[in-house]
């Protein structure tokens, strides 16, 4: 016993004398260290002759001598835009070429490209289609049979270290995206063979050709222009050569040394807040852009605990544009007074895109019938979801009947509403949806209340992710039609984490009826969302994160859907449109519970004001003022007491 | 025996106490009889319905009218439309159209209404003044719009043929109808909840089936406590030690926390209310468990016991007949205060979405939940919640204050 008793002792001396033997040599790295800085700074000193008047360069960002995390502890109220709903833990990286950044508010590509640090070639606005030029100079423009896409970039355009953006950098921005398989370049490498440039100044993107030579899919080259960041050519292959050409580890490099070309950069971040920082060189404040810089200089968004926390916050005024969902959101400015409004004044309050589906797993015993599925549908009280779930942010599918389009006027144009008029229902039909089971010959058979098909009782689950308010309460009205008609229909809410585990597998039998958003707006758009809704392809994958989840096949569907991309013809395109609105009302594989903006959009004018509003004449879309042209929202705002 | 029960019945704190009690079950079991709507059912199309008597427009326009002269009418009428608040934001607008401050009276409606009516501009942006203010600037407009009209209204319908409209009746300003002859009046006296629910109906019948699941949760924590502490505490021993090692185990571990890791584990499909209440039951039963064996040990050596020994009765007997009458009164105020407790967890459960399912029964817990969920107590909706937590509050108070009552009469220390 004593023996072992020293032997840990004479262990924890030798342990400790070897602590303290390493002390003197790690003060003499940090001394190496703090001299390699000065001798940098000394170099970058010497290396910059030219410039003549130093002071002036001083404004930009905090000064050298400031503590980001001080400035960032308390900033300037007057400076800073506050954004909430989109960052909800810590940062984890600024990598472009990730999708594992969790930086929703900095890096986020897609239909409504987030551009406030990384840019995109054009900028989609969401209320008319339209691709507004960014980066790129002028409009882009097809060859005569839509196979190349040409556009210039603008020769005003900059990277953060003051070199210009070439066509080189797109051109090689996609080839880094094809070569190390990130989500961009599997998503869009069906579609795209390659993207050249031409000159120092010109980019085509060459379309993935057919056997017959036209392109295969046009719809999404023209998509890939307005949702996918250009990134530095000489930054990526310091990446390139950090990761040692490694896929997996490209993509899992934080990024923290990155370039960009956008108006703001990072500023600070921790697990409290994230904070931009505006760059005053930032090229776009030329004349030929947005002709001044952004008016905040902060972008910043705390990082709440959950909704009710954000809430109270936008409530308090600490909040500038609260990008969530708030549950009478009217009450703030009719009841409490408050200096807070949203993108319309009236019902539905924003700027409906999205359509949240609840899908039918066709393998679920009896989904396989149309009759079910149909009674179902039919007999959920939509206006209740409506009122009560969304509180009203919803147009009713009485004002926009149901179809595979979004309310915007430009989808909604894109079919023969005439046509389908009788398939289209509006719900709470519990007659309808009885009548119809009984005609299918599904009914109560040994008298326990519920229906029985072939014997045996339907019962189903109805899911969706635990804490998404307006979806379990959707579910739960759901669940209420079905007691009223017989089908045995109980809600079930996973956690998130487990939800996505489970809907994405194609032959999953836990979850029988189950919600999933649908693309909103976009480049792509109706297209895109009738292929979500319905493309047999996706049926029954794994890992499914494309689309027709509950597994449903239709070989004329698959047909509609690979002719849309390819027709320019307005009127074929109405004809497709419409037969493609015909099977899903008829087939009924999925439902749409209501509609939901893109983003919610809520701001509070304590301290900003001149927000973009629906009847301002502006065009600016309601999307958080970072999101494609939604940006531009930014360069107008005003002080409320300048 | 009946003098104990009298003694109780003398304790002024239990028979509040059971007087609260009492009357909560009997509103449990007397408004279902009277009201028969069901409880889940969704009434209201909107969230949150503030508390008060709903009359049907329809047919209040349809009802017999009553012509009263009141003075104050056109008063209230305009007051309801322009406050003290109203008349100072109109002032402040006035005053930035460039109105002479002189010639603003905000006392004066008529007055104030003209020079309103000549300087609104919805069109006109005063610097410094938020979009916010604009819209409710047009708002305040549309609702000052005839405020002063003393004409009445004209109620028509559209001629189905001609398309247009004709005229059906009038509605004067010093028309009356009373609530009892229309036809369709619904009175909630709590409005409603997130979904449109009646909340006083849903409350009553959730504060049943919390009582119920209270009640399970304490006979089930109750009777395995008891059997658990009767035997570890009379046969001693190997027995002892193992249902002690036992019992021991289930203290370290915190029981919300169990609690919690049984009801997600066992999943939401699965979680009814007795399925609830049982596992709360599951979870509680340690501590009464400890007490019995304690108070065990002190008994079985007493001569009584030994008497029932040396005739030759069998543990069971002993335990049942010898035993169990002097712990009685304690584990009747153990029972009592586990049904507290129960109600108590299941709230704490349902308030972390682990309660029992929806669309099956309401619980206060999963009322408040839902409250929370859609920020009823951020938007100031009292309605939602404030009375959950009072039926909370007053179950856990009677059944403690019952227990106090018992606790004096039964333990002599503590008597008067």
């Amino acid at each position: 016993m004593k023996k072992r008793l020293l032997f840990v002792l004479s262990f924890v001396l030798i342990f400790s004398m070897f602590l303290t033997a390493c002390q003197p040599e790690e003060v003499e790295e940090v001394v190496e260290e703090v001299e390699e800085v000065v001798e940098e700074v000394v170099e970058e000193v010497v290396e910059e002759p030219e410039v003549e008047e130093p002071e002036e360069e001083e404004p930009v960002a905090a000064g050298p001598d400031l503590d980001p995390a001080e400035v960032a502890a308390s900033l300037p109220r007057e400076e800073t835009l506050y954004i909430a709903g989109l960052q909800w833990s810590a940062v984890v990286g600024w990598n472009p070429y990730s999708s594992a950044n969790n930086n929703a508010m900095g890096v986020a590509a897609g239909n409504n490209a987030r551009v406030p640090i990384f840019e995109t070639p054009y900028m989609y606005n969401m209320i008319n289609g339209e691709q507004i030029p960014l980066l790129a100079d002028g409009d882009w423009e097809w060859n005569e049979d839509m196979t190349e896409a040409t556009f210039k970039i603008k020769e005003v355009a900059k990277w953060s270290d003051g070199t210009p953006v070439t066509a080189e950098d797109v051109a090689y921005t996609w080839a880094t995206h094809v070569k190390y398989e990130t989500t961009a370049g599997v998503g869009y490498g069906e579609y795209i063979e390659t993207v050249e440039a031409v000159d120092p100044l010109t980019v085509v993107v060459k379309a993935k050709l057919d056997e017959e030579g036209k392109a295969v899919n046009p719809l999404l080259v023209k998509a890939y222009i307005s949702s996918e960041y250009v990134v530095q050519k000489a930054w990526t292959e310091t990446l390139e050569a950090r990761a040692g050409g490694d896929a997996t580890a490209l993509k899992e490099d934080p990024a923290m040394d990155f370039v960009s070309s956008g108006p703001y950069t990072k500023f600070y971040d921790d697990d409290q807040k994230v904070v931009f920082i505006r760059d005053d060189n930032y090229w776009g404040q030329d004349a030929s852009m947005f002709g001044s810089l952004p008016v905040p200089k902060y972008l910043a968004h705390t990082i709440y605990a959950d909704n009710n926390a954000g809430f109270l916050a936008l409530k308090a005024g600490e909040v500038d544009v609260s990008q969530q969902f708030n549950a009478n959101v009217q009450d703030l400015w009719l009841v409490d007074n408050l200096p807070i409004s949203t993108w319309m004044d009236d019902a539905p309050y924003g700027l409906t895109a999205s359509l949240p589906t609840a899908y039918f797993n066709l393998e679920s015993y009896g989904l396989d019938n149309i009759a079910v599925r149909k009674a179902i549908a039919y007999a959920v009280d939509y206006d209740t979801i409506i009122a009560n779930a969304m509180t009203n942010q919803s147009p009713t599918f009485d004002q926009v009947p149901r179809s595979v389009m979004n309310p915007t006027a430009g989808e909604q144009a894109l079919y023969d509403q005439a046509a389908v008029a009788d398939l289209q229902w509006v719900g709470n039909d519990i007659e309808g949806a009885k009548a119809i089971l009984d005609e299918a010959g599904i009914v109560d058979t040994d008298g326990d209340g519920w229906r029985e098909l072939d014997g045996q009782k339907l019962s189903y689950n109805a899911v969706c992710p635990n804490g998404w308010s307006d979806w379990q309460a959707a579910m739960e009205i759901v669940a209420a039609a079905g007691e009223k008609i017989g089908i045995e229909i109980t809600t079930l809410y996973p956690e998130w984490g487990v939800y996505q585990t489970v809907f994405v597998n194609g032959d999953q039998q836990e979850y029988d009826i189950f919600m999933v958003w649908s693309d909103g707006a976009g480049p792509t758009q109706p297209w895109g969302r009738v292929r979500q809704l319905m493309y047999s392809k996706f049926a029954e994958t794994q890992g499914n994160w494309n689309g027709n989840w509950g597994g449903y096949i239709n070989p004329r569907i698959d047909e509609i859907i690979t002719e849309i991309p390819a027709t320019t013809d307005q009127a074929r395109l109405v004809e497709l449109y419409t037969e493609a609105t015909e099977i899903y009302l008829t087939d009924i594989p999925s439902f749409t519970l209501m509609y939901r903006p893109d983003q919610f959009y809520t701001v509070n004018e304590s301290v900003w004001t001149n927000y973009p509003s629906a009847d301002d004449g502006r065009n600016i879309p309601p999307m958080n003022l970072l999101d494609g042209y939604s940006i531009a929202g930014l360069y107008e705002l005003e002080l409320v007491n300048p | 025996m009946l003098h104990t029960i009298k003694e109780v019945f003398r304790s002024p704190k239990f028979t509040i106490g059971l007087a609260i009690f009492v009357v909560m079950l009997l509103v449990v079991f007397i408004y279902p009889l009277i009201i028969t709507d069901d409880p889940l059912d969704i009434i209201g199309l909107g969230t949150f319905f503030e508390p008060g008597i709903y009359v049907n427009l329809y047919d209040g326009l349809e009802s017999k009218t009553y012509v009263l002269k009141l003075e104050d009418a056109a008063a209230n009428r305009i007051a309801s439309k322009l406050g003290e608040q109203e008349r100072l934001d109109i002032q402040e607008y006035l005053l930035l159209a460039g109105v002479p401050e002189e010639e603003i009276d905000i006392e004066d409606t008529e007055k104030l209404l003209e020079l309103w009516l000549n300087n609104y501009d919805p069109t006109v942006r005063f610097p410094g003044s938020t979009s916010a203010k604009r819209k409710y600037y047009a708002r305040l407009d549309a609702s000052l719009d005839g405020l002063l009209s003393t004409e009445a209204a004209i109620i028509a319908v559209k001629n189905e043929e001609t398309g247009e409209l004709e005229e059906k009746s009038l509605v004067k300003q010093d028309d009356y109808v009373n609530v009892s002859k229309v036809a369709n009046v619904r009175v909630l006296p709590l409005g409603t909840d997130n979904f449109g629910r009646d909340m006083l109906t849903e409350l009553v019948s959730a504060t049943g089936v919390s009582l119920r699941i209270g009640l399970i949760a304490g006979l089930v924590a109750t009777s395995i406590g008891l059997t658990l502490g009767l035997l570890s505490g009379y046969i001693g021993g190997w027995v002892d030690d193992v249902i002690m090692f036992i019992t021991n185990l289930f203290i370290v571990i915190p029981s919300f926390v169990l609690l919690v890791l049984i009801s997600y584990s066992i999943g939401q499909e699965q979680r009814g209310a007795s399925t609830v209440a049982i596992v709360i039951g599951f979870t509680s039963w340690v501590w009464t468990a400890r007490a019995v064996r304690a108070q065990v040990i002190s008994l079985r050596h007493r001569d009584h016991v030994n008497l029932s020994k040396l005739s030759g009765h069998s543990v069971a007997h002993i335990i049942i007949f010898d035993i169990l009458p002097y712990i009685a009164s304690y584990v009747v105020m153990a029972f009592i205060l586990q049904i507290s407790s129960g109600i108590l967890a299941e709230a704490g459960l349902s308030i972390l979405g682990l309660g029992p399912k929806t669309t099956d029964v309401p619980t206060l817990g999963l009322m408040m939940n839902w409250a929370m969920i859609y920020s009823a107590h951020i938007m100031g909706k009292w309605w939602a919640y404030f009375p959950v937590i009072v039926v909370i509050a007053l179950i856990s108070f009677s059944l403690n204050l019952m227990n106090t009552g018992l606790d004096q009469v039964f333990n002599p220390t503590l008597r008067d």
